[in-house]
């Protein structure tokens, strides 16, 4: 996506202004929207259970900080717990339809299904199944961020080239050795694709079942501190989270550039 | 997100045999887990607060139908108007981005960390600032369809192919002949896989904010529900909520194929996000 900003014409400025301006532009936008917010709540003295200034943001967020940590843990574990196990058993899933027209013709369809239903609705079931601690927000995590995985996964795997299975096969290499040395590596971006989907959701799944259901947590603490309409404090935790959703997000692009450096470029 | 289409079956020519397997097999796969599952509840007589047998839950449905089907309404006026708002929205700050290199390089990075960050969090904040009710709902729905449709707009609008670009400019049509006739017609692939992201995303935020906020909706009956451990109701409600999901996508669906096969344009695209 990042290819949509460097396209298009660019004005002429000096060459290395230019060069810095989708770094400097954006950076400067977000000041600006900074100042701007808290000009506005200044001026027009809106008060600060509605929208708290900037600056109380961060001085709450400075405040609240160890708070803010004990808070972002059990979210942060929830978080990983979940991504694991739907990373693992989406790409075992992907693996079995890939190799079964029979268990792909039977699933696929309704995995499908699953992908288009509004699936945080089953959220209340966990809570009735597991009860109120971590593992029912982690089974629900992992069953939103489980399908764009799977779905990912198969799309990927169908999508090797055929000329290329073909040519293992004439030089007999076994199953495995082809699924290790052609379908995995020809998979990985669209496996990485869906594993990203299937991080923000696992955040958004935890995120809701402790909306819904707990004692601890950001989510939790968000919910919380807006029934006791301390907005700037739910500002400060909405920062936390937004920080952990970005690490969570850069730690899977990470691991991307690893791996798809490891197999070679493409 | 929406890489939905492309995976099963990939022939061209599929036999009579064929469809006849691809919709009896996951037909009748779905029908043998409703029937295990009727049958385990059964046999082992699970609790039906645990897990309600699906004849339970189709009584359910036959027998308070009037009064769920009050409850479908606003969800469904939601969903549809959220999803509605976000489209325009998202389509219309797509086409500024790409009309201006400014707005672009300004404003694109911040959207695209948005599309990172759990946006769902912010909904106790809608409620200190709308209140509680179907507006929250609504824009907290808005607030979370509304990027993906904007970021898969944006790329398809790029999307063109330069030299079809460059033969406009060099049979001098203006900027918005370019736009109406290439650079629209190209990118609306893109803009419908936002768009179907955008349907799902906007019944998630309808529903979650029904389940913090409504005092209507099928959330709301859903965590009411859950709350009075009525299983048989929650389950009843969701499956409402997937025939609303279903048909939502479907007419997105729909409206794309016609749309594409108006401008004469290409197959549908699977997956931007």
């Amino acid at each position: 996506m990042p290819a949509v900003v460097r396209q298009g014409i660019v004005p002429a400025l000096g060459p290395n202004l230019r060069r810095a301006r989708p770094i400097i532009l954006p950076i400067a936008t977000t000041a600006a929207a900074l100042l701007l917010w808290q000009l506005a709540a200044v001026q027009l003295h809106i008060p600060t259970v509605l929208l708290p200034t900037p600056i109380e943001v961060a001085r709450e967020m400075w405040r609240a900080f160890p708070i803010l940590m004990d808070q972002t843990w059990p979210t942060a574990l929830d978080t990983l717990l979940a991504f694991a196990a739907a990373a693992v058993l989406g790409i075992g899933l992907a693996i079995v339809i890939t190799y079964s027209p029979l268990m792909r013709d039977t699933l696929y369809p309704n995995l499908v299904f699953f992908q288009l239903v509004p699936k945080v609705a089953l959220a209340p079931l966990f809570v009735i199944w597991l009860g109120f601690g971590s593992p029912a927000r982690v089974a629900f995590a992992t069953f939103i961020s489980f399908f764009p995985v799977v779905i990912s996964g198969a799309v990927g795997f169908a999508g090797t080239d055929q000329a290329v299975l073909r040519l293992c096969r004439s030089l007999t290499a076994s199953e495995w050795r082809s699924f290790l040395l052609v379908r995995f590596p020809f998979a990985l971006p669209a496996i990485f694709s869906g594993l990203k989907v299937a991080m923000t959701m696992a955040v958004v799944g935890v995120i809701i079942g402790e909306f819904i259901s707990s004692q601890a947590g950001l989510g939790h603490y968000i919910m919380n501190a807006g029934s006791r309409l301390e907005t700037a404090d739910v500002f400060a935790a909405l920062g936390a989270l937004s920080v952990l959703g970005i690490v969570l997000y850069g730690a899977v692009a990470l691991a991307e550039f690893g791996v798809r450096r490891v197999y070679g470029r493409r | 997100m929406a890489l939905l289409d492309t995976v099963s079956g990939a022939d061209e020519s599929i036999p009579n045999g064929r469809i006849l397997r691809l919709v009896l097999l996951p037909v009748g796969f779905a029908a043998a887990t409703i029937a295990l599952w009727q049958i385990t509840c059964q046999m082992l007589s699970v609790p039906p607060v645990l897990l309600p047998p699906p004849f339970a839950v189709w009584t359910v449905l036959r027998d308070n139908f009037a009064i769920l089907f009050d409850e479908t309404l606003p969800t469904l006026s939601e969903s549809i108007l959220s999803f509605a708002i976000a489209s325009v929205l998202g389509v219309a700050i797509a086409v500024a981005l790409t009309f201006s290199a400014w707005i672009r390089e300004a404003l694109y990075p911040g959207i695209v960390v948005f599309q990172l960050i759990p946006k769902i969090a912010l909904a106790p904040l809608f409620i200190v600032w709308l209140g509680v009710g179907e507006t929250t709902s609504v824009v907290v729905a808005v607030f979370i369809a509304f990027f993906p449709i904007v970021v898969s707009t944006a790329t398809g609008l790029v999307s063109a192919k330069p030299e079809v670009l460059r033969l406009c400019e060099s049979l001098t049509a203006s900027e918005w002949q370019a736009f109406r006739m290439v650079r629209f017609p190209y990118a609306l692939p893109y803009i419908f896989a936002g768009m179907k992201v955008g349907v799902t995303m906007a019944m998630i935020g309808v529903v979650v904010g029904e389940f913090i906020t409504a005092q209507r909706g099928l959330g709301y009956v859903i965590m009411f529900a859950a709350g009075a451990s009525e299983t048989a109701t929650v389950l009843a409600a969701i499956v409402l909520l997937c025939i609303i999901g279903l048909g939502l996508y479907g007419i997105v669906g729909i409206a794309e194929l016609l749309v594409l096969r108006w401008f004469g344009g290409e197959a549908p695209i699977s997956g931007v996000i």
